[in-house]
């Protein structure tokens, strides 16, 4: 009846774990009493959990990752510590325990941390710097969304049901075959990422869409913004990449389910095809993550810089270069695995040339700051601490993709220090960069300057005290995934990194501080204008938060930097229009579908992780129903009449007309 | 994004979508696209089996073959052409064919190397 | 946008090329469906491409069992491949009907491709049938995986198709031809053609250069 489903399932004799889950839970259920209580409940639904509204997808994704971020960082600091403890001993983390949590973070800060944040602030900003009132497939992005919510919900059940898989956060076999994985642990993480692959797969299909075909009139596409072109780089891959993953993934299940021969030892499986095709998706995947942060960084700079971005066009190149060339360069991640010399040679050639067009963009950067007046404000600070950050870890990635060297260092700590280097020195600070820049246009406040700046501190000290003991560690020949170790020259190099973790937690409370007093100050740091930083790009052209059909009009763009060619034309005609002529806008109507349709995939999963087939079954009619309940309804659109939109938009030119005359006095 | 929007200008044509209008015109393209389809596709079994030819060209010409009679379903039943109008669906299929060649031969080029390098056990074995 | 409500230029092409310069704005819905769609069907494509790589690695892992040469049927796939060309040609034929509105044309031709892909789904499951009750089941070798994977993948993408094709029959006998239908309409067409480009790779690679290793 419920498969492999019973009681032993929950995790009674490990605290820890049952301990973590039991508080989540506590806390989700805290949460929903208190919506329920205090009757939010329809307002999240009509609102929030129903909307096609791309603004407020892109918040809940950003919500979403910012939650998975402190789970992920709670495996990260129960690692160290467990590190810096288990020399000579057993530490306080049983090997298979200590095992589900390096898989688990890595799992949850890839998939359910970077992927989220980064599609988050590509949802939110991109629409608006198109200038246009929505994404591609309004309903889909919904559905997307909660697909991938879905996802880091199964991997979160498998705290107190069941088990993590044990086998690193890519499942490598033969480990992660039945044979050695009887558990549930690897169906947990293979059926998550499926769903949230779906999820993402569709999400890409958004942007790229959206990019490619709904731009406003005169937006051709080198006067994209250059956060819409890395968004379109990173999407490409995406749509490329992410088809991959969910092929590998279903070969792998298919030989745990099925009992069939794709990665087995026995009758003729190939286990390197695994790692070869895993790796084909898992290389552009780093650069999925760390284009939309370049693109952050772009916009960043120019903004504080007061510039228009130096060599526009070749870094529009040297992204649609780095597009293409990451799929060439993935047998670099198995040098050790035997290709022989002439194969490593061409894929270690194609990683250091992949090096070229980044090298190009952090020059680009340094010419827009070069004779700008800079601002120095949080955002500016985490864009000139990846600079410095991220050319560390880029020049140990050059180090790594010499075959004779990566030999060496394969699998060390060296390793984990150089990709932690570009993904918390990229993708993070990218990230944190996006969230303080586009806050203000989401929500309507800035965030608080001082948090912001102490938290940017302590992560910037945390991480390099954190993975400077590491680079060390990987060179005295540690390797990485050690639960205890006898050699006495790592003890104080992993007791450091313990520190640099403590830092770096602290940096994570500055952050939630951060948000709290800026909520509590909202009234004093209220963007009024709805262009805070004197922005340069049409996201800023609109208020703050912008109203549901984002313009008015479609704005018309007659150069680069759409915005601050208009702030210039309207401070010279002292903005002296007449009042146009406002239309009726038509705007799609919100829909249950997404939510649904997680709800059922959830059922599905969960089924399919237990064996419970019935379930299965009725999670995919449920799934099927429900498309064709969306298929068939007859008004998919709503129309916000012309006096509405002009009440809204003459408010908000009032403010702005008000800044502009400010402006023209000083 | 609504129909509101749809401006009398001229825009791409969509995936799929024909340059040509009339009902007739249309049939007979896609008549010619099965007519060439079939034959194709009869040739390419005819060779597979046949000891009329030079054996070793057998796998050469059910590969071009089988790329001409993709082309023939692309042109004919999908409608993806040269023309300005069709150039974005032109360059996403052209990356994603991109990607396939950098899949399958990666794959299969790394993978031969891999087998020579390190054969399995089982082979070892044969080979002692 | 006070300022930026400047609706009425109509000069895009300065120089009467023929084309629009400036970029005229977001594109109509049809042509963001198609495209959309388009772009998903390249990533499925892409997602064959790692069955036809893990294919072309584990063909000759036969572990002792049969060889490609020694089960595959010409006459069945000559005939499956048959069915679907044809049910390709009947899925144009009802998207002309489609197109001018012809009910009658439309169900006949979606009728027709959704017993064509019936026929070509029972050839299918009658062959792996056949070899799982011979005991050259999946599981029997490397080789066998990789054949039913590939080969099984396209046959549930057909299947997909199916299900999808009545839905659509369903949709237009109760909706009629809607705007927003015939787009589904327009995507269903390209998915269903781009199953028979696969399908072109599948006969060509798996059964015709397989049967002759």
């Amino acid at each position: 009846m419920l498969g492999k489903l019973d009681w032993s399932a929950i995790p009674l004799e490990q605290p820890i774990p049952l301990i973590a889950g039991g508080v989540v839970l506590v806390a989700i259920l805290g949460v929903l009493l208190w919506v329920v209580v205090k009757g939010y409940l329809p307002y999240l639904w009509a609102e929030w959990i129903t909307s096609v509204d791309h603004k407020r997808i892109g918040v809940m994704y950003v919500l979403l990752a910012s939650v998975m971020f402190l789970r992920g960082g709670s495996d990260a600091i129960m690692m160290r510590i467990q590190q810096a403890i288990a020399y000579q001993s057993q530490g306080y983390l049983p090997p298979e325990h200590y095992n589900q949590i390096f898989s688990a973070h890595g799992t949850i800060m890839i998939f359910f941390v970077a992927m989220p944040f980064v599609i988050g602030l590509m949802n939110l900003v991109v629409p608006l710097q198109l200038g246009v009132r929505d994404v591609a497939f309004p309903t889909l992005n919904s559905v997307g969304f909660w697909l991938t919510a879905t996802g880091a919900l199964l991997v979160n059940l498998s705290l107190v049901i069941g088990e993590f898989s044990r086998t690193g956060w890519l499942a490598f076999p033969p480990l992660s075959e039945l044979t050695y994985s009887p558990g549930v642990g690897v169906d947990y993480y293979a059926w998550s990422l499926q769903i949230s692959g779906v999820g993402t797969l569709v999400a890409g299909i958004n942007l790229v869409t959206t990019v490619l075909k709904i731009r406003t009139k005169g937006m051709s596409y080198l006067r994209m913004p250059m956060f819409c072109w890395t968004t379109l780089a990173s999407n490409l891959l995406i749509v490329a990449a992410f088809p991959i993953l969910t092929a590998t993934l279903a070969m792998l299940l298919l030989d745990r389910y099925l009992g069939f021969h794709f990665f087995t030892n026995e009758a003729g499986g190939n286990l390197m095809m695994f790692m070869n095709l895993i790796w084909a998706w898992g290389h552009p995947e780093v650069y999925i993550l760390v284009l939309p942060a370049f693109g952050i960084f772009s916009e960043v700079v120019s903004t504080f810089s007061g510039k228009p971005l130096f060599g526009y066009r070749s870094m529009v190149l040297a992204t649609m270069a780095i597009c293409v060339i990451s799929f060439m360069v993935w047998l670099h991640h198995f040098f050790t695995m035997g290709a022989g010399p002439d194969v490593n040679a061409i894929f270690g050639i194609a990683s250091m040339i992949i090096a070229v067009p980044t090298g190009v963009k952090i020059y680009n950067w340094l010419f827009t700051m070069y004779g700008g007046r800079i601002r120095f404000a949080t955002p500016m600070l985490w864009a000139v601490g990846f600079m410095v950050t991220f050319i560390i870890g880029g020049l140990t990635g050059v180090l790594v993709a010499v075959p004779p060297a990566d030999f060496m260092l394969h699998n060390s700590m060296f390793l984990v220090a150089h990709f932690h280097n570009v993904i918390i020195g990229g993708v993070l600070f990218g990230a944190f960069a996006g969230f303080t820049y586009w806050f203000p246009k989401a929500f309507g406040f800035r965030l608080d300057e001082t948090w912001g700046k102490a938290a940017f501190w302590f992560t910037f000290i945390g991480f390099w005290v954190t993975f400077i003991p590491l680079y060390a560690a990987g060179m005295l020949g540690m390797t990485r995934r050690m639960q205890h170790y006898d050699v006495a020259a790592w003890r104080p190099w992993m007791f450091w990194a313990a520190i640099g973790m403590a830092l770096l937690s602290i940096a994570v409370i500055c952050q939630i501080t951060q948000v709290v007093v800026s909520i509590r100050n909202r009234d004093a740091l209220r963007d009024r204008t709805g262009d805070p930083w004197d922005g340069r790009s049409l996201e800023w052209a609109t208020s703050s938060p912008p109203p549901v059909f984002n313009f008015a009009f479609y704005p018309d763009v007659r150069g680069e930097d759409a915005y601050w060619a208009l702030k210039q034309h309207a401070k010279e005609q002292q903005l002296e229009h007449a009042e146009p002529e406002y239309q009726d806008i038509e705007m799609p109507r919100n829909s249950p579908t997404g939510f649904v349709c997680a709800f059922f995939a959830t059922v599905t999963g969960f089924a399919l992780i237990w064996h419970i087939w019935w379930m299965v079954i009725l999670g995919c009619l449920g799934a099927f129903a429900t498309f064709v309940v969306f298929a068939w309804r007859d008004h998919d659109e709503y129309v916000i009449p012309a006096a509405d939109v002009a009440a809204i938009d003459r408010a908000n030119l009032e403010e702005r007309r008000n800044l502009v005359s400010m402006a023209g006095a000083v | 994004m609504s129909d509101l929007t749809h401006h009398p200008v001229q825009h791409d044509l969509a995936p799929g979508e024909e340059e040509i209008h009339s009902v007739g015109e249309r049939i007979v393209g896609y008549v010619v696209g099965l007519g060439l389809a079939l034959l194709l596709t009869a040739t390419s079994f005819f060779i597979a089996g046949t000891n009329l030819v030079w054996q070793p060209s057998i796998p050469i010409a059910i590969i071009v073959l089988a790329i001409a009679q993709m082309g023939v379903h692309l042109v004919f039943f999908l409608h993806i052409t040269t023309g300005p109008d069709n150039t974005n669906n032109v360059l996403a299929l052209a990356f994603g064919l991109l990607i396939v060649f950098l899949v399958v031969g990666g794959s299969v080029w790394i993978m031969s190397h891999l087998n020579e390098n390190m054969p399995a056990m089982d082979q070892i074995m044969r080979m002692q | 946008m006070a300022m930026t409500a400047t609706y009425g230029h109509a000069h895009a092409d300065p120089h009467h090329l023929g084309r629009a310069i400036e970029h005229p704005g977001p594109a109509p819905k049809r042509i963001v469906t198609a495209y959309g769609f388009w772009v998903f069907l390249l990533s499925d494509i892409v997602m064959f491409s790692c069955f036809f790589a893990a294919y072309a690695v584990l063909v000759g892992q036969t572990a002792d069992g049969p060889k490609g040469s020694e089960i595959f049927e010409q006459r069945n796939v000559a005939i499956e491949t048959v069915c679907l060309l044809l049910s390709s040609f009947t899925c144009g034929m009802a998207s002309i009907a489609a197109d001018v509105r012809n009910r009658l044309w439309f169900y006949l031709g979606m009728a027709v491709t959704c017993l064509l892909g019936l026929i070509f789904l029972s050839i299918e499951f009658r062959e792996f049938a056949d070899l799982v009750s011979r005991g050259y089941g999946p599981s029997r070798s490397a080789f066998l995986t990789a054949f039913f994977s590939l080969v099984g993948c396209h046959g549930l993408h057909v299947t997909a198709g199916v299900l999808w094709l009545l839905t659509m029959m369903a949709q237009v006998f109760a909706k009629g031809f809607r705007a927003d239908i015939l787009r589904r309409m327009m995507c269903f067409a390209l998915f269903w053609h781009a199953l028979d480009i696969i399908w072109v790779a599948v006969f060509s690679v798996v059964y015709l250069l397989g049967s002759g290793v």
